[in-house]
């Protein structure tokens, strides 16, 4: 018996404190969202401890419904924009020398040294009515007055895009990196020209990075708030800006805590299906 | 090359978690006094030279909402803060709640002789002291609208508008105006009423270009009305010179809103002889005289507005001729989430 303890102790040396961590830092504060989403709301939007379903009976109005379906149109054109864009710059990256690379990978993060409301406000300065874009615009006499981009849907998507691109460039940088050579030689001797080579054999073996940065980028963009309510204007509500409100505005946490339940399923949806499709083991985080 | 790019991940994650917020924690000492309150709104020299006199550290913390100060209070705040800010909407709410500590209003001379009694009212004195106040009207760019001239609620939602309004957000900022041009008391609490408020509110939102930065989006030229804050108003004028272009909308018979921002001590508060002499410095005529250059909203300070200086007794921004014409925002009580919902409603679209 004392011999088996003794055996165990340097696993629990290294994982018992991730563990320890992860029990009180995620676990925990889940299953407490959960618990107060079967809560109610108290007089001054207090929670109060009495079980209730209000919250999800609540969330089947359809009113919810197309919020979900908003978020996720918003969700998915940056992800795709973030593959589109993504997938040739990690190419162009992983095919450098390691050293090179390195010094592209720390340009992609360098605005990420900065806090996100900066980054939000400058593109809003750079837009503006009177600002540099509308500047060079009018005069080169390409527009005649000033174009009005702030508060447009396409302004979302690009600063949800820039904001979401180096969790898309480096999974797939990563899986493109790991491609064997003597692969794409034995398809090259095999007859495939370079399109074939390319559809046949790197985008399949890059694939558990692509699936990454999906993950990575649509769950994220889903649920953002920061990016919808200073570049749309607060006009339009999207599903993380409905959560925000619950729990800051108009004070129903119950209801805040289930929506974020329902994006909590839909998340476990997403990685459920990627798990039967193309196997957990290959989740190619990095 | 791959733990590289793990660090580089996990610095990336970490830092857009790190920006996502800041706490500022507060400890037992006698000589600190913290305050939680709206960002931007008070001078730091006016904080610099009470800790200088009082020899304490004053800890700011800054709200995003007045709802974060009321769950702040209602969650019991007086081990955290000394004092925080909300505003007259919810006093009815926090009293009845038991939520705050009464005010000895002998210990605040300053308040006692130079707050207008009219803004410091009877049901007031025993738990608040008012701070500044802003009214919520409507400014135009006589330049650029698309109206002659705007002279009531209704005017907002005329189809000449669209795209054209920057307004201030919030369930009890929006919904007043709507029972107001309906005819209705601004605070209602008849769910009907609230109905036809949200539906009018669908017009006027169709005319709203954005939310929020509206004194920004006047100055860049992005819209030619604006329902919005008075400080704000004072702010564009300020920034598009001596020939501004902005008109005071000339109001005839809707009134306008006045908001106040006051300071409670939440039940047991752990540092209440510091607040007591905070709230007693800041009424001080010529403190708050200095702290209105930096902030020149509107202010129930009645010898500070004496003592200001003559660009703030001027602004073009408090010149208008209804400040009588008032509402306050009353606490709607069980009403409020039917607001809550109907707000919502006009969110989503």
């Amino acid at each position: 018996m004392k011999k088996k303890d003794r055996s165990r102790l340097p696993m629990l040396a290294q994982t018992g404190p991730v563990s320890v961590w992860m029990v009180l830092f995620v676990t925990l504060p889940l299953l407490f969202i959960i618990y107060i989403s079967f809560m109610s709301r108290g007089e001054f939007g207090g929670v109060v401890y009495e079980f209730s379903t209000e919250s999800y009976r609540t969330i089947l109005d359809p009113m919810y419904f197309t919020v979900v379906a908003k978020s996720f149109r918003v969700a998915l054109t940056t992800t795709l924009l973030c593959l589109l864009f993504g997938y040739p710059l990690a190419y162009y990256i992983a095919k450098k020398p390691p050293e090179k690379a390195s010094r592209l990978i720390m340009l992609l993060m360098i605005p990420f040294w900065t806090n996100g409301m900066m980054r939000l406000n400058a593109w809003m300065l750079f837009f503006q009515m009177n600002g540099p874009v509308n500047y060079v615009l009018t005069h080169l006499h390409i527009v005649e007055k000033p174009v009005m981009f702030l508060y447009t849907d396409w302004l979302v998507n690009i600063g949800l895009f820039t904001n979401m691109l180096p969790f898309a460039v480096l999974p797939m940088y990563s899986s493109i990196e790991k491609l064997q050579k003597s692969l794409l030689e034995a398809s090259y001797d095999l007859g495939a020209d370079r399109k074939k080579t390319f559809f046949r054999v790197t985008l399949p073996l890059t694939f558990p990075g692509i699936f990454s940065a999906i993950i990575l980028t649509f769950i994220p963009a889903l649920g953002t708030y920061t990016v919808t309510d200073m570049l749309g204007g607060g006009k339009v509500l999207y599903i993380g800006n409905i959560i925000k409100n619950q729990f800051g505005a108009i004070r129903n946490w119950p209801l805040g805590a289930a929506l974020s339940v329902l994006l909590l399923v839909i998340t476990a949806l997403l990685i459920f299906l990627y798990s039967r499709f193309a196997g957990i083991e290959d989740l190619e985080v990095v | 090359m791959k733990k590289a790019l793990a660090t580089g991940l996990a610095v990336l994650m970490g830092l857009s978690v790190m920006t996502a917020g800041m706490t500022v924690t507060a400890s037992a000492d006698d000589s600190e006094l913290n305050i939680y309150m709206w960002g931007d709104y008070i001078s730091e020299d006016l904080i610099a030279d009470f800790e200088a006199v009082n020899g304490c550290k004053i800890n700011l913390s800054y709200m995003s909402d007045n709802a974060d100060a009321v769950n702040k209070l209602t969650a019991g705040a007086g081990s955290d803060y000394d004092l925080i800010m909300t505003c007259d909407a919810y006093m009815e709410s926090l009293i009845a709640g038991g939520y705050l500590e009464e005010i000895d209003t002998s210990k605040i001379p300053n308040a006692e002789a130079n707050l207008n009694k009219s803004y410091w009212t009877e049901d007031l004195r025993g738990y608040c002291v008012p701070y500044l106040m802003n009214y919520i009207y409507v400014v135009y760019n006589k330049d650029t609208c698309p109206l002659e001239e705007i002279t009531c609620y209704n005017d907002l939602i005329r189809p000449e508008l669209a795209g054209q309004i920057g307004s201030v957000d919030g369930a009890r900022n929006l919904f007043p105006i709507a029972l107001v041009a309906l005819g209705y008391d601004p605070n209602s609490r008849d769910e009907e009423e609230i109905k036809e408020a949200y539906e009018w509110l669908t017009k006027y939102n169709a005319n709203v270009l954005a939310y929020g930065s509206t004194e920004q989006n006047m100055v860049n030229g992005a819209i030619s009305v604006m329902f919005t804050y008075d400080g704000n108003t004072a702010w564009a004028m300020d920034q598009m010179g001596e020939d501004n272009p902005l008109v005071i909308a000339p109001f005839t018979e809707d009134p306008v809103q006045l908001g106040m921002d006051l300071y409670v001590i939440p039940k047991g508060a752990l540092h209440q002889d510091l607040a007591y002499k905070f709230l007693d410095y800041i009424c001080d005529a010529d403190v708050m005289a200095a702290n209105l250059v930096e902030f020149p909203y509107s202010c129930p300070n009645d010898a500070a507005i004496e003592a200001a200086s003559d660009d703030y007794k001027n602004s073009p921004a408090f010149d208008f001729g209804y400040k009588t014409n008032i509402f306050f925002q009353e606490d709607v009580g069980d009403a409020l989430p039917i607001y809550d919902q109907y707000y919502q409603m006009l969110k989503v679209g």
